[in-house]
């Protein structure tokens, strides 16, 4: 077979020659550098700790647990997520609610953010809506600790809704109603 | 002898035989709810529908008996048809809560449904509203909106347990199972109509929201908490044993199990776990409840350490034991491979008349309740009666002033509650005696005073083994999973005080629960 | 062609429902000619009569006693009196008119399949045909026509009335057993047949008050003159319950093979004045509904009405006339059978709920045109798929009034109201 031939370029002696490709690129970097220091608005990068680059809301990023109106998780540990999880980093531990119309519901919840992969099955997964991929990522830690999200980070930290959580939409008594 | 001809294959019968019967000898696939083949027939499903040659009407098949030359199908249009429509019907007013309902993956109408179900629902009402989370007592939980009425549960209490507490009440698509002005179930064999629902109506209280079903395998072994030896289905994962299910055996337990049964997983696994607290605040605490670690215990003081050095101890303390200051007591809960070889080992070094029956209630021994539950708590009795006869012995029952003074070998009993007196013999052993423990349960007054050489024992679903029953039927097993990695039975006791490498004999058997890809329904036999 | 009394003879006379008027006419003579006849004679006699049963089916009563093993058990004889189909009441006249009639017919019935005690399971509503009934058979012991070794032939009977409570199921055969049994009313799987294990697992038949009642004439005519009237495959007589938009609604006792016309015209008085017919169901609420043109076509028998694709069922004729809307009167059927179904058999329990279900979406305007069809298709998919019949019963007038009246049904979809009485269901009945 002739396609195991290689044919090698054997580099000319004109493009040994370095040095005008080198002027040739620091113009270019010194012609963006003035720009930017006198037209800061075009400027394609960020700084970033300040500014913050806003993500598409399809981004998929740290986990969300989603609540019902009175504040209580949604979830209610059906294990469909961990069961889908590929990486296998949810456990849940679920439980007898004494509302009986709830029936179900997680008493503790875990995610190692370390080892979740950010697919996004959990999301796909979930039947009621309670989990979701959320906008956030930039999320660092001392330690492995630190990585083991339960349902109060999940749910009910500080930048979702200043701890209330995100309610998700349908109830469901209105899930009855729209029957 | 009959023949026919079912789904183009032909097959022979004998007289009586229905034609469900025929298709499930011939493992042919058909759809049923509410035939059970312990049960009596109802016919009140509708799906096991069959087109008879030369009846232009459908016939069920769990009522139709087989004639001479009939020529049966389930495979044709009108049949399929039939089924379809049948199975909406059962699912019209099914709340389809699966993610909360302990059946999904196990499920009847899931199976079913996927094999036979019309894909298009056409149902646009409301659904009908029903009793949720009903408490049927101590071991039952009853969900009205996902009953299907097949009535296996009702037909079980009249005609296998016999107590007639469950009914249909109310009637049409109103109606729903409960018990005669909503008392609590007390039959003791409750929990079977849990296994023959053939939908998540009735959920086992035990192992309500433990685990989904597909997380868990299972293994065959045999039931240690009775003299009747039920064959069962042992569900674990990597955390230890999560249930007990029956297995059909028609020799010993057909298809049941007592209630009392379904909890000999509690004591063999390494915690006992207890969710507490209320709402927002519920914790899950876990209790050690077995020996996890070998000790030398001595003036309450214990010492952690491997079960070959501690072997080692043992041999070397025996060695300088005279034959007559060395007692063995052994029960019926150990297997025979155990018993022959601890009381052959026992008697060829020591003084035979030093090994002792550990027995409990054997006034109570032969009684039986017309079903499975037989007063004698011990699995193995009749093997372990033979074992000392094979080997010469008589044994005396085991009283504490016996051995008192004595270098105590105790094989324990697994299962504790079955043994009133093992609290005070417990007690009794560690004041100031030398004992030598192999046993797999955990005793808060363990080592408190005087030397006791701790081994971690085996249960019944670690080991492997064989039981002989109440009637002289031996059932082997083999291990399920393991447990605690340290633990040994006394066979293996054995083996080790002769000499043997623990880690050569020693087998850990751990079968993790792979997942496979995707793998959401799984088969569990036949419904 | 008119009127044949031949059940209802002495009907007007109160003094019948006792035992010394229903004696005054002749009564209990049938009895003691029959206790001297061989009960197989008695069968034979039935059987050539061609006397068919009146409770609904019309299975040949003399064949169903014939079908009894032979193997020494008890028997039982028990009397349908649970009439529970909609419209239909003759038998409750009977029993109150003539409580003697039905006794006699009993003890000669029992007598026939040599049964020694026979129930009469009665509908817990006819407290006052019951209390009859009692009454009667209270007379009939003293007198000597119950009890042991009856008028000195050696046949001894007892016969008891039992009241059901209130069920519809609980006239169907299997299901009536159930009740009388002490169960749960529901319907039993068959085979094995009432004939073979019925009433406590022993042979039993069950017949309605009707054809019980003419067991005695056919034993007084013979054969011959009984066969006069009816036709040749419905022979006799038959009390028909006349109910809805005549002028005469009642009990009309005349020929099988009577033509619907003149029944509805001459006996009943035809339709009230300025009304035009619209429909007839002609056997009670399960029967199919006959069309205007299809009923005064139709003649009262079995096999006219069956090859109508209806039935004549228990006899109860519903005339409905122009100023009926359709689709009301479908949802006060379903519901019906959906109040009814014993819940035992999966596509009844659900489907009788949810045609009621579509049928309400309807009056209450959130159906669709699809809907009709989902109707059809529920109902077409519970016929022949149960235990009893009773899903038969909910699906058929379902698969008739919706083929037959399907414009009503789609201008009520489309408009929100009737097309009849142009107002919603909300507004008819608020």
């Amino acid at each position: 077979m002739s396609g195991s031939v290689y044919k090698v370029n054997i580099p000319q002696q004109k493009t040994t020659w370095y040095l005008p490709a080198i002027f040739v690129g620091m113009g270019f970097t010194f012609k963006k550098m003035l720009k930017n220091l006198f037209d800061k608005k075009q400027m394609p990068t960020l700084n970033y700790p300040e500014e913050k680059y806003q993500y598409s809301s399809r981004f998929k990023g740290n986990h969300v647990l989603t609540v019902k109106k009175d504040g209580s998780i949604r979830c209610t540990a059906c294990m469909l997520c961990a069961t889908a999880c590929p990486a296998q980093c949810i456990s849940i531990i679920a439980s007898e609610d004494e509302d009986h119309t709830v029936e179900k519901y997680p008493i503790a919840y875990e995610i190692d953010m370390l080892r979740c992969v950010y697919c996004g099955f959990c999301e796909e997964a979930c039947p009621v809506d309670a989990i979701r991929m959320g906008p956030e990522w930039q999320t660092p830690g001392l330690n492995g600790e630190n990585f083991v999200y339960d349902i109060k980070q999940l749910a009910y930290r500080e930048n979702l809704n200043n701890g209330k959580g995100v309610i998700s939409v349908v109830d469901e008594k209105e899930r009855h109603q729209l029957i | 002898m009959l023949k026919c001809t079912i789904n183009g294959k032909h097959v022979e019968v004998k007289e009586g035989t229905t034609v469900i019967q025929a298709f499930k000898m011939l493992g042919e696939e058909i759809a049923h709810y509410c035939w059970h083949p312990a049960l009596s027939v109802a016919g009140v499903c509708r799906l096991c529908m069959v087109e008879i040659e030369g009846n232009p009407r459908l016939q069920i098949a769990c009522n139709t008996a087989v004639t001479e030359g009939m020529v049966v199908t389930n495979k044709s249009e009108k049949v399929k048809d039939a089924v379809k429509w049948g199975l909406d019907f059962h699912l019209i007013n099914h709340p389809l809560d699966c993610p909360i309902c302990d059946q999904a993956g196990e499920c009847g109408l899931q199976d079913q449904y996927m094999k036979f179900g019309k894909y298009d629902p056409e149902m646009a009402e409301k659904k009908v509203n029903k009793h949720k989370a009903v408490d049927l007592g101590e071991r039952v939980v009853l969900d009205s909106e996902r009953c299907i009425l097949c009535s296996r549960c009702v037909r079980f209490t009249e005609e296998i347990s016999k107590t007639n507490e469950l009914g249909i009440f109310n009637r049409g698509d109103r109606s729903e199972i409960g018990t005669f002005e909503d008392k609590p179930m007390t039959d003791k064999y409750s929990v079977n109509t849990v296994d023959i629902c053939p939908v998540g109506a009735l959920t086992s209280k035990d192992f309500r929201f433990k685990q989904r079903v597909w997380f868990l395998k299972d293994r065959p072994s045999v039931c240690p908490g009775c003299s009747t030896g039920c064959n069962v289905d042992v569900y674990y994962n990597r955390e230890g044993f999560w249930r007990v299910k029956p297995r059909y055996n028609p020799n010993v337990n057909d298809y049941w199990m007592c209630d009392e049964g379904r909890d000999t997983y509690k004591y063999q696994n390494k915690f006992d776990t207890v969710v507490v607290g209320h709402r927002g605040e519920k914790e899950v605490m876990k209790n050690v409840n077995r020996v996890i670690n070998p000790m030398h215990i001595t003036g309450g003081h214990a010492e952690m350490m491997d079960v070959q050095f501690l072997l080692q101890k043992i041999s070397e303390k025996l060695g300088a034991s005279k034959p007559a200051d060395v007692a063995l007591v052994v029960t019926g809960q150990s297997t025979n491979e155990e018993l022959s070889a601890i009381v052959s080992f026992f008697a060829s070094k020591f003084d035979k008349k030093n090994i002792y029956h550990w027995q409990n209630e054997p006034e109570k021994w032969n009684e039986f309740d017309g079903l499975l539950m037989r007063g004698d708590k011990n699995p193995n009795t009749k093997g372990l009666l033979k074992v000392l006869e094979q080997n010469g012995v008589q044994a005396q029952l085991w009283k504490p002033s016996l051995t008192a003074g004595k270098l105590t070998i105790v094989v324990a009993p697994e299962n504790h509650s079955a043994y009133k007196d093992f609290s005070a013999m417990v007690k009794w052993a560690g004041s100031g005696q030398s004992t030598i423990w192999l046993g797999p349960g955990l005793h808060e007054d363990m080592g408190m005073q005087g030397e006791w050489w701790v081994i971690p024992g085996k249960t019944t679903f670690e080991k492997k083994g064989s039981f002989e029953n109440f009637n002289g039927h031996v059932q082997s097993f083999e291990p399920v999973t393991t447990v605690i990695d340290a633990a040994v039975s006394a066979d293996e006791f054995v083996t080790l005080l002769k000499g043997a490498n623990f880690l050569e004999i020693h087998k850990i058997y751990r079968n993790p629960v792979e997942r496979v890809e995707n793998q959401f329904i799984f088969e569990r036999g036949e419904m | 062609m008119a009127e044949v009394k031949i059940l209802t003879e002495h009907y007007h006379d109160d003094n019948y429902r006792t035992v010394d008027g229903y004696l005054a006419k002749n009564g209990y003579e049938m009895l003691k000619k029959a206790l001297k006849m061989q009960p197989t004679e008695i069968i034979t006699l039935v059987k050539d009569a061609g006397l068919r049963g009146r409770g609904g089916a019309g299975f040949p009563t003399g064949m169903k006693w014939s079908f009894l093993p032979n193997n020494g058990e008890e028997r039982y004889l028990l009397c349908n009196a649970d009439e529970g189909e909609p419209c239909t009441f003759k038998d409750r006249m009977m029993m109150e008119r003539a409580p003697h009639q039905l006794i006699e017919g009993m003890i000669i019935s029992a007598f026939a399949v040599q049964s020694k005690k026979s129930y009469i399971y009665i509908r817990g509503e006819y407290f006052y045909a019951a209390d009859v009934l009692r009454k009667a058979i209270k007379e009939a012991y003293d007198k000597g026509f119950l009890g042991k070794n009856i008028l000195g032939s050696g046949f001894s009977h007892d016969l008891d009335v039992y009241c059901g409570a209130g069920a519809y199921i609980c006239g169907e055969e299997t299901g009536m057993i159930s009740s009388l049994e002490g169960l749960k009313g529901q319907p039993k799987l068959k085979p094995p047949f009432p004939a073979v294990k019925g009433y406590l697992a022993k042979p039993t038949v069950v017949n309605n008050v009707e054809t019980l009642a003419s067991v005695i004439y056919i034993l007084r005519d013979g054969v011959q003159e009984y066969r006069k009237n009816g036709t040749e495959k419905s022979p006799g007589t038959k009390l028909f319950s006349v109910s809805g938009d005549v002028m005469k609604p009642g009990n009309y006792e005349v020929p099988l093979g009577y033509p619907l016309k003149d029944l509805i015209e001459k006996e009943c008085g035809g339709l009230k004045p300025g009304r035009k017919l619209k429909a007839v169901i002609p056997g009670g609420t399960s029967a199919p509904v006959l069309t205007a043109e299809e009923a005064y076509k139709a003649t009262m028998d079995y096999e006219c009405l069956a090859n109508m694709k209806s039935m004549l069922g228990s006899g109860a004729i519903t005339i409905i006339d122009d100023t009926r809307c359709m689709v009301d009167l479908l949802g006060v059927i379903t519901h019906f059978y959906h109040h009814e179904s014993c819940g035992q058999c999966t596509p009844c329990r659900e489907g009788t709920g949810w045609l009621n279900k579509i049928v309400r979406s309807i009056h209450a305007g959130n159906a669709t045109v699809n809907d009709i069809d989902t109707l059809c298709k529920v109902a077409d998919n519970m016929k022949g798929r149960t235990i009893c019949a009773l899903s038969d019963a909910a699906a058929l007038p379902v698969l008739s009034f919706v083929p037959k009246f399907r414009s009503e049904f789609e201008y009520y979809i489309r408009e929100g109201k009737s097309q009849v009485r142009g107002i919603s269901y909300a507004q008819m009945h608020h």
